[in-house]
């Protein structure tokens, strides 16, 4: 069966950036440009992956959103949901966003730029995962 | 990331002055107690002098008990404003140590001939003092203050509430204390240079701590700058390059050659940028993490080293160069920043793979050194290495040596000066040793945290 996955994201270059090899692999790929939108197409796509920028409309808001969809409290359905974030920290301070159980509750990172072969092997490595 | 001490100053801007911060509160306290041992010592010794040796009639009692009170007051007052006394503790000492002194110095003029005390004076370098810690309109009241207990005792001397204390040596006649002349003479005199001093200490403190909070807010506008201007930079380019990338690996479709030359070279040209865009975002965040307000942590330096390792093998993997690493001991804890000890490994471990050909080698070794007592990193690889010449110049800003500019590799220069920021912080040392064409070898030393007891682990 097609998997889904959904991507988050305010840029619309990069969320093109990340449809192509996507699509080229054979996915579908839906997208949200807000946190907001992003809630309402969890639910209605119901995707089996989820893509997230760590910024969009404001500075916190990816980690927000990660929090609603996997934090405490979160719907069980949602939690089932692999995440993985794009981040755009560069590479000497990253000792701040290693995927951490208490802290940040993402499966999964990825630096901007996107390198498309690394995002398709890691995207398929998540998906097997479930 | 930990909130800066600046949080902890007490400035509160208004007409009415700039309040002393608690480092200044401190400072000054701890000068004054410092200068009241001298006091208490001094009236003492003074007292035994004047009496016994130069055989001037004191009430030595009197006197003696007013050192000792000093001493003794002062030594209550020493041990606050050591260790976690907090501002409102430490306001209280400033406070109650004026007053005590006070109490002190009208006891010790009064026992020294009131107005024709010589001890008058001390009233009013103390009001200079006073001042370094008072605002404006504090100061401005405690000299007004002085000067009206001074007529106070004056006037309780002359209508005889208050017994007159003389000192025959000191007075012209013995009823120069009755004199209006000579008391409205000595009051005006002193009420006029009190007032003049204390305002000039207070406005010299004033101009201080205005500068002080100036600079202060340039330094946290530039920071606030550098950080969102280059957040805004990086965030074009990661997605401009992403989709080059795209455009590269072929999900967009079939390219010329000389397309694909192009798109290589523009590629490169953007990577060039976003390193040193990267680079002056680590030398925005060294400067702040090595700014003398930012304190050191215990940080273990194999946790840090070990994840900057793991952050580098997908670079070496990509040109096939061997990374491996050494240790005999995961213990080791030194003082440091975090985040600085991880741009130091980070830098190091990041140019032994940027300099360093296809299928070519990089060690890591880390050790305990305990006879010296501290922690040793050298990384070697078997790179480009440094040309002699180009030696003493490594740590100079944007430079970068001779035989890197032929190369395709990005590098902007700025990493070893921030190393050694950082170093010279954390006190630790580095050494580097370099054949061209042969290799490189990177040594940094850091002195272990104290009492770290290096037979745990």
């Amino acid at each position: 069966m097609t998997k889904k996955i959904l991507v988050i994201d305010d840029d619309p270059d990069l969320v093109l950036a990340v449809r192509m090899p996507l699509e080229s692999a054979g996915y579908k790929v839906f997208s949200a440009g807000t946190q907001a939108e992003g809630l309402a197409a969890v639910d209605e796509v119901k995707p089996d992956l989820i893509i997230l920028d760590v910024m969009m409309d404001t500075h916190t808001a990816g980690f927000q959103l990660a929090q609603k969809l996997h934090g405490a409290g979160a719907n069980p359905a949602h939690k089932a949901i692999p995440i993985l974030m794009v981040t755009a920290v560069h590479q000497t301070t990253p000792l701040r966003f290693a995927p951490d159980e208490d802290y940040l509750p993402v499966d999964a990172f990825i630096d901007k730029p996107i390198n498309p072969k690394a995002l398709l092997d890691l995207v398929s490595s998540l998906l097997q995962k479930t | 990331m930990s909130t800066p001490t600046h949080s902890q100053l007490v400035t509160f801007s208004n007409e009415r002055g700039l309040r002393p911060t608690l480092d200044e509160l401190c400072q000054n306290t701890q000068l004054l107690i410092r200068l009241r041992w001298a006091a208490g010592l001094g009236i003492l010794s003074v007292t035994a002098v004047a009496r016994f040796v130069l055989d001037i009639h004191l009430q030595t009692a009197p006197l003696m008990v007013i050192g000792v009170a000093v001493l003794a007051y002062n030594s209550l007052l020493s041990f606050t404003c050591r260790g976690d006394t907090t501002p409102r503790q430490v306001e209280r000492v400033a406070w109650g140590q004026i007053i005590l002194d006070w109490v002190a110095m009208t006891a010790l003029v009064h026992f020294t001939g009131g107005i024709t005390s010589p001890a008058l004076i001390y009233f009013v370098i103390h009001a200079a003092l006073a001042g370094t810690v008072l605002l404006p309109w504090q100061a401005r009241g405690l000299a007004v203050l002085a000067t009206a207990i001074v007529v106070g005792i004056a006037l309780a001397e002359r209508n005889g509430m208050l017994p007159h204390v003389s000192i025959p040596q000191f007075e012209m006649s013995d009823t120069l204390y009755t004199n209006r002349a000579y008391i409205i003479g000595v009051v005006f005199f002193f009420g006029t240079a009190i007032v003049t001093l204390s305002e000039l200490v207070t406005r010299i403190a004033q101009r201080l701590r205005q500068r002080e909070e100036r600079i202060r807010q340039l330094y946290d506008a530039r920071s606030t700058f550098l950080r969102v201007a280059t957040h805004e930079l990086r965030a074009p380019l990661g997605a401009g390059l992403s989709l080059m990338h795209n455009i590269q690996q072929g999900y967009a479709g079939e390219f010329t050659p000389q397309q694909g030359e192009i798109l290589d070279r523009v590629t490169r040209r953007l990577e060039g940028l976003r390193t040193l865009i990267d680079d002056l975002l680590t030398l925005a965040a060294s400067q702040e993490v090595t700014a003398a307000h930012v304190p050191l942590e215990p940080v273990s330096v194999c946790s840090v080293l070990d994840k900057i390792i793991e952050r580098e093998m997908p670079n070496a993997e990509r040109k096939n160069i061997q990374l491996t690493c050494d240790k005999t001991t995961d213990a080791g804890v030194v003082m440091a920043g975090d985040i600085g000890l991880g741009i130091i490994l980070g830098n190091l471990l990041n140019n032994a793979i940027k300099y360093t050909p296809e299928g070519g080698k990089v060690n890591v070794k880390y050790r305990l050194n305990r006879p010296a007592q501290r922690v040793e990193i050298t990384v070697s690889d078997t790179g480009i290495g440094i040309p002699a010449e180009d030696m003493p110049r490594l740590f100079d800003e944007f430079f970068r040596a001779s035989n890197t500019k032929t190369l395709p590799v990005t590098g902007t220069g700025i990493g070893l000066s921030t190393v050694r920021t950082l170093l010279d912080r954390y006190q630790g040392h580095i050494t580097i040793e370099s054949e061209e064409g042969k290799g490189t070898t990177v040594q940094v030393t850091l002195p272990l945290a104290p009492r770290q007891s290096l037979g745990d682990k």
